[in-house]
């Protein structure tokens, strides 16, 4: 068995088991006519729903949207993390006075802001995005925070020794310390962007996205609609995930291979 | 997407302090700072209300049960939808850490499902559903569920294999196995799985019932926005915001004190 299992076909084979067994048996619930299937899209219907919106061109206008979105509030949020958390890392008076004001707002969860946001900004495209630079913002800001305070003491010595002017120090010692902390919250800020951008969209409804239809398919009872938007959304995750990996391993590319 | 548990460095020694009131200085000075805008009448109050104002509309929420009834509902669902999933994560995560066959089998499946954010299994779960009680402990129950999975896989497959051989050799049972050499083992990892589910549980919830709900946290706030009362939305983020903090706080007291042999 162990012997099989160690071989790549085998195992392919097994781990399709089960999503085969999960279609087979939605397929057999939506066809049988059980009072589960006025829910239930038969899989002709999510692949004909697949075919509508790709042939339309919607889903990708949603794509673009969304993944506009996502990374406009990520670029805006997190550039403002960086920088916040490198001021409030270099300046321990400014740190003083708004780390705690910080840390008391970052309690909340940043769904939690969205009543609030619709409140002051309406619920429009604007107030998406504000949303999405919240959720980028404070990783963002809390990773930076902590790489740039915690430089080893030995680096800065060295610095001294050579008479560094404050960019210097900045730039040649403070910088790359800091970049795998910093790369940590740029990839969580990422992570908290995308998942920002569908929750805003599912709850405001605002503009274009994969969020919004999935929003309008609940309302109109459009499984298969729902389902194929879930399906690209869950391939978008995994692309975002790919690409910081692998940005991560080039930037980092001088450490040693532990971290 | 979420996969990554999030390591929270405090921001500031200022909050580590040696005086007992240091915890009380964030929350304090955010109040302060919150209060002096308003008082300084740049906000009309239709925009900004002090928090004197929101700490007496919580007063008389209190004081009719409404609020108690919202953060009731909202905790019920989570105890409750929680319960439900960290028992199926921590069977799952155990079951395809111990065997192969599982882990070929499923990991596939689990891994396609983790890559989908909770909050786009929102719209299935209704249909499916509806948007009644079942639904949002059914989301909840979701959103424990992966993390904990993970976490436990984690835990059990990082330990020594040589401690396996050593139950081999004393020929322990599987109870035993179980109780004196898996549990004591994985309980570090597992427990902070837990704690990360057990967060994002409450923001999955809070959007659940921003989007359907009759009653909770959610729901109050998403009521005072549409009446425009910025009063209740503004006692709702600070109560959903205290609520998130409590059980991070909560669950590391019991991860501290769980673990605390280790380092003795």
């Amino acid at each position: 068995m162990n012997a099989l299992l160690s071989r790549r076909a085998p195992r392919l084979a097994l781990g399709l088991i089960a999503p085969a067994l999960l279609l087979a048996g939605w397929q057999w619930l939506a066809t049988s006519g059980g009072a589960s299937a006025v829910a239930l899209a038969p899989l002709g219907s999510v692949a004909a729903a697949f075919v509508e919106l790709v042939g339309n061109g919607t889903i990708f206008g949603d794509i673009v949207a969304t993944l506009t979105r996502a990374f406009t509030g990520f670029a805006i949020g997190a550039g403002l993390g960086v920088a916040t958390g490198t001021a409030t890392a270099v300046w321990p008076l400014l740190n003083r006075v708004i780390a705690p004001l910080l840390n008391a707002l970052r309690q909340v969860p940043m769904i939690g802001w969205l009543p609030l946001i619709g409140l002051w900004f309406g619920t429009g495209e604007g107030s998406e995005l504000i949303v999405v630079c919240l959720g980028a913002f404070f990783p963002a800001m809390l990773n930076t925070h902590a790489g740039i305070a915690n430089v080893e003491q030995r680096y800065l010595d060295v610095g001294e020794v050579f008479r560094f002017t404050t960019g210097q120090r900045f730039r040649r010692i403070l910088l790359p310390a800091a970049m795998p902390l910093i790369l940590t919250g740029l990839t969580q800020a990422l992570a908290f962007a995308w998942i920002g951008t569908l929750a805003s969209e599912l709850l405001m409804g605002a503009g274009g996205g994969l969020g919004v239809t999935l929003q309008t398919a609940q309302v109109q009872q459009r499984l298969d609609v729902i389902l194929v938007t879930v399906a690209i959304t869950a391939i978008l995750g995994f692309a975002i995930n790919q690409i910081i990996a692998r940005v991560r391993r080039e930037v980092l590319r001088w450490q040693p291979a532990s971290i | 997407m979420a996969s990554r548990p999030l390591p929270l460095p405090a921001p500031a020694a200022a909050t580590a302090g040696r005086s007992p009131f240091a915890p009380l200085a964030a929350p304090l000075s955010l109040l302060a700072v919150w209060q002096l805008a308003c008082m300084s009448g740049l906000f009309p109050p239709q925009v900004l209300v002090p928090p004197s104002e929101v700490a007496r509309t919580l007063w008389l929420m209190a004081g009719s049960g409404e609020l108690e009834r919202h953060i009731g509902d909202s905790l019920y669902r989570l105890a409750f939808g929680f319960a439900i999933g960290a028992l199926a994560g921590l069977a799952f995560g155990a079951a395809i850490a111990l065997s192969r066959l599982a882990e070929a089998a499923f990991s596939p499946l689990f891994l396609t499902l983790w890559q989908v954010p909770v909050i786009a299994f929102i719209p299935t779960m209704v249909l499916f559903l509806g948007i009644n009680e079942p639904f949002k402990i059914a989301i909840v129950a979701v959103a424990a569920f992966f993390p904990i999975a993970l976490a436990t896989f984690d835990a059990v497959r990082g330990v020594p294999r040589a401690w396996f051989e050593v139950a081999r050799v004393y020929r322990t049972r599987l109870p035993d196995l179980v109780r004196r050499i898996l549990i004591p083992a994985t309980v570090p990892a597992v427990l902070t799985g837990l704690r990360i589910a057990l967060t994002r549980a409450w923001i999955v919830l809070v959007a659940a019932e921003l989007l359907a709900a009759d009653s909770g946290i959610g729901q109050m706030m998403e009521m005072g926005r549409q009446l425009f009362q910025l009063d209740v939305v503004l006692a709702g983020v600070v109560v959903s915001g205290l609520i998130g903090f409590l059980l991070d706080r909560g669950a590391r007291e019991i991860e501290r004190r769980a673990t605390k042999w280790r380092t003795a």
